[in-house]
């Protein structure tokens, strides 16, 4: 039998002195996406770790200066796939501010809002964990975490009618009440949780393996963690307990008792235990909002310039005939001026610099992305250390690529 | 170059960031493009340990053309308890920079500037002197333009005809030209005569 031995192209593998270029991804599995990394190697070592990205690029910014502001939710709730609900209520959260209504949003829609960016954070740490785990070779972990996820995006489908972009937040409030039903099924997640997250940890947390492969893995000092930026769990991992919730509250999130995890050691394991202790924190918020739901009220805002008028009020009257035309047709108009407004999304800090110039569409919205800097960090803690390692940052970073390329 | 299908989004107020109202985000400080790297230092020095995003706008008609957009926190760089970080203040350093101006580069005092800058000069075209590595990051290394200045077109040129099918070459075919006179050769010329256009 013949054995072809096949030389790689010269722009894959090229050899400089002791060291080598290699070329890892776009088309890799343990790059959660499209990510190259052009490696320089001594053997197994990096010695340096340029990340390519762009290969996503989709010019969502752009795009979003051609549609009217309600219109323009729908493609930014597109960047971050994972936690499409943040995006949305982030860019809603600017917008208000920029039309002054901030105040005037109803409690109910708050308190819809801040359930729903509980429940896309536990949704959003389901895949990253069953992720993590399959690039470290624990395959089994993945079920237990998509069953959880899915039990999730039901409940997103319920009130938004799709699994993973519901597009339920609306600048004012909400697209509709939570649907019949709804509320009972919350209640089953929240009964089953506990068990679930017992199985999770259960899976990996002791694992002599997991362990192995994770601690000491990464180490990002605080210093280092803030000059590159990262935010989010990977900074909390790292020892500083910002968190935008707590910094600069929204949606009234002051209102809700929940604590903030943290951990010194600043390296992949600390990473995973931070996002598993802030998937139980998430659950304690969604249970307070639970019990604010069972009084009922409006979950728009009673404002005919910016809410669409109820369905039933369009064959009566002739004002609602005409704002739901203009609504439909022209949009609503935001003052001129320039916001920066940031959530606490499951990567980081979320924010959007939106300007206004007065017209019916975006001036411009410049992101924010918590993914982009996170992973950007890898540069800094990839050299000194092994291949097999690298995979483990990338997952322990947690990078979505629909929001670093956009 | 892409078409000018869809004329670019002028507005009716020129300069936004001056009409805003009152909203407490963040402390807005304006500076020129000579004082801003002095500027920078001065503020991470009194604590504004991190360069939350680096990003641009493109005002068109106004003078100076862009406004680079530099978003600061004020955060400890040692480890902090949530009591210790208490509320973080935020600043906004608006910057108008002209089409052919220059701006200092911040990668050494911030290393998250790397990325940042280089994603403003791809989308935007603004240089910044110093930076080690400017080349594009989310644009193909061979694009043309600067894809997010108010002055490139929203859409590209009209996607041309495709050619034929194969199995439209074949035998079985009827022959003879039908009424619409697109045979196979017609519809090649009209092809080529679109591309060369």
């Amino acid at each position: 039998m013949t054995v072809y031995a096949r030389p790689l192209s010269p722009d894959v593998v090229t050899q400089t002195g002791n060291t080598m270029v290699l070329s890892m991804g776009p088309q890799h599995p343990s790059t959660h996406g499209v990510l190259q990394i052009v490696l320089e190697i001594d053997s197994e070592n990096v010695v340096k770790a340029d990340p390519e990205i762009g290969y996503l690029h989709t010019g969502i910014e752009k795009t979003a200066e051609g549609l009217f502001w309600t219109q323009a939710q729908t493609v930014i709730e597109r960047m971050d796939y994972l936690a499409p609900s943040s995006n949305a209520l982030c860019y809603a959260l600017g917008v208000e501010r920029l039309l002054g209504i901030t105040d005037r949003i109803p409690p109910r829609a708050q308190t819809i809002r801040v359930l729903e960016m509980e429940l896309t954070r536990i949704a959003s740490h389901c895949v990253w964990l069953g992720t993590h785990g399959i690039d470290l070779g624990a395959l089994s972990i993945f079920f237990y975490t998509f069953d959880l996820r899915e039990d999730i995006l039901d409940l997103q489908e319920a009130n938004g009618g799709a699994r993973m972009h519901p597009n339920y937040m609306r600048v004012g409030g909400l697209n509709g009440d939570l649907p019949d039903g709804y509320l009972h099924k919350l209640d089953e997640l929240i009964e089953k949780f506990p068990g679930r997250m017992r199985e999770l940890r259960g899976l990996l947390q002791a694992n002599p393996i997991f362990q192995d492969r994770t601690i000491d893995v990464g180490v990002l000092s605080p210093e280092e963690a803030i000059s590159w930026n990262v935010t989010g769990p990977s900074l909390r991992a790292s020892g500083i307990a910002y968190d935008v919730r707590k910094a600069f509250p929204y949606s009234g999130y002051d209102t809700y008792d929940f604590h903030v995890p943290t951990r010194t050691e600043g390296d992949a394991y600390a990473r995973f235990l931070v996002r598993l202790d802030e998937m139980e924190e998430a659950m304690r918020i969604v249970k307070q909002a639970r019990q604010r739901l069972d009084t009922p009220g409006p979950v728009m805002i009673d404002d005919p310039k910016v809410a669409l008028p109820p369905k039933e009020t369009i064959a009566l009257s002739m004002e609602a005939l005409i704002h739901h035309f203009k609504l439909i047709s022209e949009g609503f108009r935001v003052p001129p001026g320039d916001v920066y407004q940031s959530v606490e999304s499951p990567r980081g800090e979320l924010g959007y610099y939106i300007v206004s110039n007065g017209e019916n569409r975006p001036y411009r919205i410049r992101t924010r992305p918590p993914s982009l800097y996170n992973l950007q960090a890898l540069k800094g803690i990839a050299p000194g250390n092994l291949i097999a390692d690298l995979v483990v940052m990338i997952g322990s970073l947690d990078p979505v690529f629909g929001e670093v390329d956009r | 170059m892409p078409s000018t299908q869809t004329p670019p989004i002028v507005g009716n107020a020129i300069d936004p960031p001056s009409l805003r109202p009152p909203i407490d985000d963040a402390t807005i400080e304006r500076v020129a493009p000579s004082e801003l790297r002095v500027r920078l230092e001065e503020l991470k020095r009194s604590g504004y340990a991190m360069l939350l995003d680096l990003g641009a706008v493109d005002y068109l008609v106004r003078k100076p053309r862009f406004d680079v957009v530099y978003h600061l926190l004020k955060l400890a760089p040692k480890q902090a308890g949530i009591a210790d970080i208490g509320r973080p203040a935020r600043l906004r350093l608006l910057c108008g920079v002209d089409e052919n101006e220059h701006l200092p580069s911040v990668m050494d005092l911030w290393k998250s500037a790397d990325w940042a800058e280089r994603e403003v000069y791809d989308l935007f075209g603004i240089i910044f002197d110093g930076h080690v590595d400017l080349r594009r990051i989310q644009m193909p290394v061979d694009w043309e333009g600067h894809p997010l200045r108010k002055d490139y077109p929203m859409r590209g040129p009209a996607r041309e005809r495709a050619p034929r099918p194969a199995f439209a070459n074949k035998t079985n075919v009827v022959a003879g030209a039908p009424p619409s006179g697109r045979t196979l050769q017609a519809l090649q010329e009209q092809i080529k005569k679109a591309r060369e256009s």
